[in-house]
């Protein structure tokens, strides 16, 4: 890849996930959170709430699996036997904008999960996904005008109930359909072994649940062996600009250990600058006009170049020798520093 | 074989402290039981000696005393007094201070013997009704409330002469499956609060009380999805009960035909039982601070070895900065019951 | 570790003298059939097959208040023949006998009596022991199941044991497939049917089982036998919805939970309708105390001669027996015991169900390994340390 078109990559899409990560613009109205066991959603949803915070963004969680109010969460909305036009109406009643203590005319709304309401066995016979989702993005009253942005998160590795009617869409094929992003993360260790394994041409290795072994749920463990302290989150973004064009881009998210609660600057990185994903060395033999150094002079002048071309050594027409005992011979030109002594030498 | 401590040392910082509101998963097989570990976590709370001097970690527990409620759902109360014996713990005893709990889901569960239960709750709803009746849904909502404040144990210790009437004095209470549908999941949620607050109202200020469920899936496989109850609702059930406790431990079976079939590379149609216990496990996964996963040696038996445990992170949202190391070791469980954790190699 | 302790062990006078130094449990030591276990002394009562009992870990029998299930891979049905020869021995004892789902002629045709357990094997050991004479010592432990009882009672001489056989009754008893079993109890078992009905036949079931236990006298023994269940032919299609099997397995161990020390429950299914890979069967089994596996080898003549006959003398094994999970060890998590993990293979013979370890046989002109062999299984490197 050309250094040209990896620094526009870079200053793009950069810019691209920043405002996704802190819902400005309303770059993405429904953005679709894809994890696994092997990389769970939740450090990612805490960043999302991070940056919020900083820019004083209202924060809803609908919480399917979260026990508790988490810190940063403004409005926190258990979904225990309630029904989901209940839901839906919490939702909606959680933030009045009008209110003169919030200027913000941004809202963020997290779902921690979606899974339990798809298998849900009590959904009203009525119910409807698209809609569902939707009243929260657009609420209907036209005194709420907010930029409302959606986050739903989605355990892939939660098998989904068969349809009661097999030729509706799997419900995850409609959130992927009607998701403006969608981020699938990735543990980086994982990531990183299995690209350790691909460039030797082996089959990469698989985690967890994939592994389908008896017993085992999850394969995290701290120190994967042969990945040293790779920590963070890897994020595949697939996102459809209003242009309808899309862009697919892999981040690295640090640990939020790494930095301060506060920091203002962007935290993400693209994959492909990580040192530990693309070492280094590779940007070396890529930059050709500089020289290794060393004490000792290596290059040569064209003269002396032209000259060392010239050279014929002698083992080049000792190749072909046709007769027997040919072969050997050791063929050498007289210079004028020799000494030769047609007595005592022989050739 | 020297006699072991009845905590190994090992394993005591993953049983000895739960932080609040967290739940903690154990996941078993059918080779690789999880009673034992357990017995570990009974132990960490109600052992009236100090979790061992050599933590130094434990002074959040200087006076402060842990309470426990114990439901179980596949071993009688004898299998827990028995083994509970080996480890120096009196149960009745703990329970006469009410210090413990025990909540049996074994015994008239599924079927009241007509010995103990008056006669109208000898009703076919009460014996294993059947799904294929043709309206699913609709429980007489009176039976609900009569049926869960009905003090069972005077009863019960008249009637069972024959028994060694012990066994019963330490049971608080004894669950019944009556109905079908959401309504007999709130009955019961009914019996194991009323034991918890019970247990409550004797709590002073910083006293915990830790809620062990021994195989709540079993509710889930032994219901049907027609009977409205699926892998969210066992789940929300969970929450209901996790609300009232502070901190919560799962058992749960992770057997290989029980979670890979319902993954969709399996391939093969998974049958309801399948797609269900697989959505609640690894659903509880997600939600999970700790994952202890237990299971056979993967090269064969051994003789000093009975199975291998793994501690991992689960995807639940932590507020607080939690040090949970992850780490992979083995387990011997000696005949008397004491067991060794050691990491492979040792010994 | 001679051949002879195998013997000692487990004939029931010499356990009459453990039982003193057993843990302290309330065992009805009157009642026939019963003894309590050498592992822990908790009361166990025989399956009828001795080498079943002795592959129990360690306690030598199955142990009150437990449910074995049985599953069988194919077509063939030996588990019918352990189940009948544990009927037999609950008929030969004495104690109530329940079968379930199966009419009345099943009871009919029930192995006749031979005598108990040891003396069939006293008769056996004699004709073997020129055979085991040639076995280098060292593998001599290997196979002996027997090992741990016998362990208890050692000081017996023979003389004494064989009084004490004559004077106490046997623990397991030997029977022929090939005669039918007279005994004036077999009128006594109970056979109950499955009513056909729309709903779950099993409700039924129990409510039969629980007042016959609870309205017999406290020192009746019971043993519930279910042939086949959710065999197509006996049970309605229903009856295989988890709701039903689930609830009346967790309903039966709640009953022998409730009476523990007076039933003990014995139960095959075939595997080639329910395949243990399915989430349902995995339930009953998790829902067992004990389970084992039946896989015969495809009865072929070839296959016989190849498929691990150790020498020409003995008789070649039918079919591999896996034992996934054992009562009491496995509830309290399993592993430390001899048995596990090693490879069984199980011959049916006219007289008995034998366990024995299972080994591939040698290969051509190997005769130090076939004599090795001969004693049974691969021998694991802690039996060959000095």
């Amino acid at each position: 890849m050309a250094p040209v078109n990896l620094s526009h990559r870079r200053t793009h899409n950069l810019l691209l996930i920043s405002k996704l990560l802190s819902l400005r613009d309303t770059a993405s109205p429904l953005t679709l959170v894809l994890d696994s066991l092997e990389q769970p959603a939740t450090p990612l949803l805490k960043e999302y709430i991070r940056r919020a915070k900083l820019s004083k963004v209202h924060v809803t969680l609908i919480a399917f699996e979260t026990l508790k109010q988490p810190e940063g969460v403004d409005a926190f909305i258990s979904t225990r036997r309630k029904s989901t036009a209940d839901i839906a109406k919490e939702v909606n009643a959680a933030y009045q904008p009008a209110a003169a203590s919030n200027p913000s005319r941004r809202r963020l709304i997290l779902i921690d999960s979606i899974n339990p309401l798809l298998n849900s066995k009590r959904v009203e016979p009525g119910f409807h996904l698209p809609s569902f989702l939707g009243s929260f993005i657009a609420p209907t009253s036209a005194s709420a005008k907010v930029d409302a942005s959606l986050v739903v998160t989605y355990h892939q590795d939660v098998p989904e109930a068969p349809q009661p009617n097999p030729y509706t869409p799997s419900p995850i094929s409609v959130l992927t359909y009607l998701a403006t992003s969608i981020m699938t993360l990735h543990s980086f260790s994982h990531v990183l072994a299995q690209k350790a394994a691909r460039d030797r041409s082996l089959a990469p290795p698989v985690f967890g649940l994939e592994e389908e072994q008896e017993g085992i749920l999850l394969s995290r463990l701290d120190r994967l062996a042969g990945t040293g302290t790779a920590e963070g989150i890897v994020i595949e973004l697939e996102h459809r600009r209003k242009s309808g064009r899309g862009v697919l881009e892999w981040y690295l998210l640090p640990p939020a250990s790494r930095y301060s609660p506060q920091h203002l600057k962007e935290v993400v990185t693209l994959l492909d600058d990580n040192v530990l994903y693309n070492p280094p060395m590779e940007q070396d033999t890529a930059a050709g006009d500089e020289e290794p150094t060393s004490t000792f002079e290596l290059g040569l002048t064209d003269r002396q170049r032209r000259e060392r071309e010239g050279v014929v050594l002698p083992y080049f027409d000792a190749q072909h020798g046709d007769g027997p005992g040919e072969g050997g011979r050791i063929l050498y030109d007289m210079g004028e520093e020799d000494d030769f002594d047609e007595e005592e030498d022989e050739i | 074989m020297p006699s072991q401590p009845p905590l190994p040392p090992l394993l005591a910082p993953y049983v000895s402290t739960l932080p609040d509101s967290s739940l903690t998963l154990i996941s078993s097989i059918l080779g690789a039981t999880s009673n034992w570990l357990v017995l570990r976590f009974l132990y960490a709370a109600l052992s009236s000696a100090s979790p061992n001097a050599a933590f130094g970690l434990d002074e959040l527990q200087n006076g402060a005393k842990k309470k426990v409620v114990l439901v179980s759902f596949m071993r009688s109360y004898d299998f827990w007094k028995t083994e509970a014996k080996r480890l120096g713990l009196d149960l009745t005893r703990l329970a006469d201070k009410k210090q413990f709990a025990f909540v049996d889901g074994l015994s008239e569960l599924f079927y009241a013997p007509a010995a103990t239960a008056t006669p109208a709750s000898v009703s076919p709803a009460g014996m294993g009704s059947s799904p294929r009746t043709t309206l699913p849904m609709r429980s007489p909502p009176g039976a609900v409330p009569g049926r869960s404040p009905q003090p069972v144990r005077p009863t019960a210790t008249a009637v069972r002469g024959n028994l060694a009437k012990p066994a019963e004095s330490g049971i608080a209470k004894k669950l019944h499956f009556t109905g079908r549908g959401l309504a007999s999941l709130d009955a019961l949620e009914a019996d194991i609060s009323s034991v918890i607050e019970q247990q409550k109202s004797s709590m002073e200020d910083g006293d915990e009380l830790l809620l062990i469920i021994d195989q709540p899936d079993l509710l889930l496989a032994a219901t049907s999805p027609s009977m409205g109850i699926g892998a969210t609702e066992m789940a929300e059930w969970i929450t209901g009960l996790q609300q009232r406790a502070h901190a919560t431990v799962l058992t749960l079976a992770t057997d290989a035909p029980l979670i890979h079939n319902a993954s969709t590379m399996s391939g093969q149609l998974a049958t309801p039982i399948e797609t269900e216990h697989a959505a609640l496990a690894i659903g509880l996964a997600h939600r999970a601070r700790s994952v202890m996963q237990l299971r056979t040696l993967d090269t064969g038996a051994a003789k000093d070895v009975s199975g291998v445990l793994r501690i991992s992170r689960g995807g639940g949202m932590i507020t607080e900065e939690d040090n949970l190391e992850e780490r992979e070791a083995l387990y011997f469980i000696q005949r008397d019951g004491g067991v060794k954790v050691f990491g492979r190699g040792e010994s | 570790m001679s051949f002879r302790k195998r013997n000692i062990g487990l004939s029931p006078g010499v356990d009459r003298n453990a039982v003193p130094n057993a843990t302290a449990q309330p065992v009805p030591e009157s009642t026939p059939g019963i003894r309590p276990s050498p592992d822990d002394g908790r009361p166990t009562t025989s399956t009828g097959t001795r080498s079943l009992d002795n592959l129990l870990a360690g306690h030598a029998g199955l142990p009150m208040g437990k449910l074995l299930l049985i599953e069988e891979n194919g077509t063939t049905d030996f588990a019918g023949a352990l189940l009948r020869y544990y009927a037999a021995e609950g008929v030969v004892q004495e104690q109530k006998v329940h079968v379930i789902g199966v009419p009345e002629q099943w009871g009919r045709s029930l192995p006749g009596l031979i005598g108990s357990a040891e003396s069939l094997d006293e008769k056996r050991s004699d004709r073997r022991k020129d055979d085991r004479m040639k076995i280098a010592w060292r593998y001599e432990r290997l196979g002996e199941f027997g090992a741990v009882a016998g362990s208890r009672g050692a000081p017996t001489t023979p003389g004494e044991q064989d009084a004490a056989a004559k004077e106490a009754p046997a623990f397991c008893h030997a029977f022929d497939l090939t005669k039918r079993l007279t005994h004036p109890s077999i009128t006594n078992m109970s056979f109950i049917p499955i009513v056909p009905s729309k709903d779950s036949p099993f409700p039924a079931i129990l409510k039969r089982l629980e007042t016959a236990i609870t309205s017999s006298a406290a020192d009746t023994i019971h043993r519930i036998v279910i042939p086949s269940l959710l065999n197509p032919t006996m049970y309605p299609p229903d009856a295989c919805q988890p709701a039903n099997v689930l609830q009346f397995f967790h309903a039966l161990k709640a009953l022998m939970s409730a009476h523990t020390t007076r039933v003990t429950a014995m139960i095959t299914m075939p595997l080639s309708l329910y395949p243990r890979s399915s989430g349902l069967v995995r339930w009953i089994e998790l829902l067992s105390d004990g389970v084992l596996e039946l896989c015969p080898f495809p009865h072929s003549a070839d296959a016989m001669a190849t498929s691990g006959a150790a020498t020409s003398q003995e008789e070649p094994p039918q079919g591999m027996l896996k034992t996934h999970r054992l009562p009491v060890l496995h509830e309290r998590g399993g592993g430390s015991d001899q048995n596990v993990g090693q490879d069984w293979a199980f011959i049916l013979s006219r007289r008995r169900f034998e366990i024995k370890p299972f080994s591939l046989p040698p290969a051509e002109g190997d005769t130090e390994a076939q004599d090795a062999s001969a004693a049974g299984g691969m021998p694991k490197k802690s039996d060959l340390d000095f």
